[in-house]
């Protein structure tokens, strides 16, 4: 007998089981909405919010601001006000929509020149643009990041694969609760003509905190290339 | 030194990590799909309850993982870590989450 979900197309492995970790999660989150902490309303929210928010905000803002001096200078003087162009509004965006609108409030835009690059970390803990730049990526957080980029960032800055000449002077942002930084690189060569989309597609998401540069050949939807080894294994 | 939750560890030492079940599954993914449901009660109890603050609960993540969680990789031991501190604070208590954690085991493992 044949299965009716049969299709042509094999579907994508996934993991058939549920883990203790999942379960705990799981649990702890109930007993909250049990005790009244939030409601699963709020939780929906947050979760829906992670989910769709993706680093295009601010990326779009990169891409308009290298097109146009005046945006530009705006997104240097009043960045709530240039988020908003690209549909991002601070103040009443989540995460900040509760209570007073003191957190998340002060982003600031670091502009990049040929011999200054910017790169954003919270040593403290892992604060970081939500708002604009989505959820923050795992080694973000990591005590490893932390604390060495503030002490060696070009080292830190080479592992990421950013090899920065001896004269570009490299500042390093410490983002805390209200001071949210994005890192607006220098355009790339090889863009002459092109339109703000297309420019907003090679700003990915490293490229804004500033552990990597843009370039015209790689898109943030980009499929990674797999590189073959110079000296493979048992070769 | 910070005393261990008996429950905690017990499902430190022997619950199964994304990586072990993406190895067995061939999955790819790089994120459990339950982190983004973890990384939202974190937010909820810090934005809208104000129960457990981020900084304050991230400063506690980073000492209890040194103490007693190292082993373990992120999120798991994220959320070893938030249900460790929400027992310390006696937001839950320790008995309260075993007995609903089988509750919920048993509901998401009906066939």
């Amino acid at each position: 007998m044949s299965n009716s979900h049969d299709h042509d197309h094999k579907a994508a492995p996934m993991v058939d089981e549920v883990s203790d970790f999942e379960a705990l999660e799981v649990a702890v989150r109930e007993l909250c909405i049990e005790k009244g902490l939030f409601t699963q309303a709020d939780h929906n929210e947050w979760t829906e919010y992670m989910h769709t928010l993706g680093p295009t905000p601010a990326a779009r803002l990169v891409a308009k601001a290298w097109l146009d001096e005046d945006y530009k200078q705006l997104c240097i003087d009043d960045p709530v006000k240039a988020s908003l162009e690209v549909g991002i509004n601070w103040i009443t965006s989540m995460p900040s929509n509760f209570g007073t609108p003191s957190d998340y409030c002060n982003p600031r835009i670091l502009v990049d020149t040929p011999t200054l690059k910017h790169v954003v970390v919270c040593t403290l803990c892992s604060c970081y643009p939500r708002p604009i730049l989505g959820q923050s990526p795992e080694w973000y957080r990591t005590p490893n990041y932390r604390r060495r980029m503030v002490r060696w960032p070009r080292q830190v800055l080479s592992e990421f694969g950013l090899q920065l000449p001896e004269d570009v002077e490299i500042r390093v942002a410490d983002s805390n609760q209200k001071t949210r930084y994005v890192v607006m690189p220098v355009r790339p060569e090889g863009t002459d003509g092109w339109t703000e989309d297309q420019l907003a597609e090679i700003v990915t998401r490293d490229c804004l905190i500033g552990v990597a540069m843009p370039r015209a050949d790689r898109k943030a939807d980009d499929k990674r290339p797999v590189i073959p080894a110079i000296h493979p294994y048992g070769h | 030194m910070t005393k261990s939750i008996p429950l905690l560890e017990k499902i430190g030492k022997e619950g199964r990590v994304w990586s072990d079940l993406c190895e067995q599954y061939g999955v790819e993914n790089p994120d459990p799909p339950w982190r983004v449901f973890l990384e939202s009660t974190c937010e909820v109890l810090n934005e809208g309850s104000c129960v457990l603050p981020s900084l304050e609960r991230r400063d506690e993540e980073d000492e209890l993982v040194d103490e007693l969680y190292k082993h373990i990789p992120h999120p798991e031991r994220q959320v070893l870590a938030l249900a460790h501190s929400m027992i310390l604070r006696g937001i839950i208590t320790e008995e309260d989450l075993e007995k609903h954690l089988k509750t919920v085991t048993e509901r998401l493992n009906a066939a």
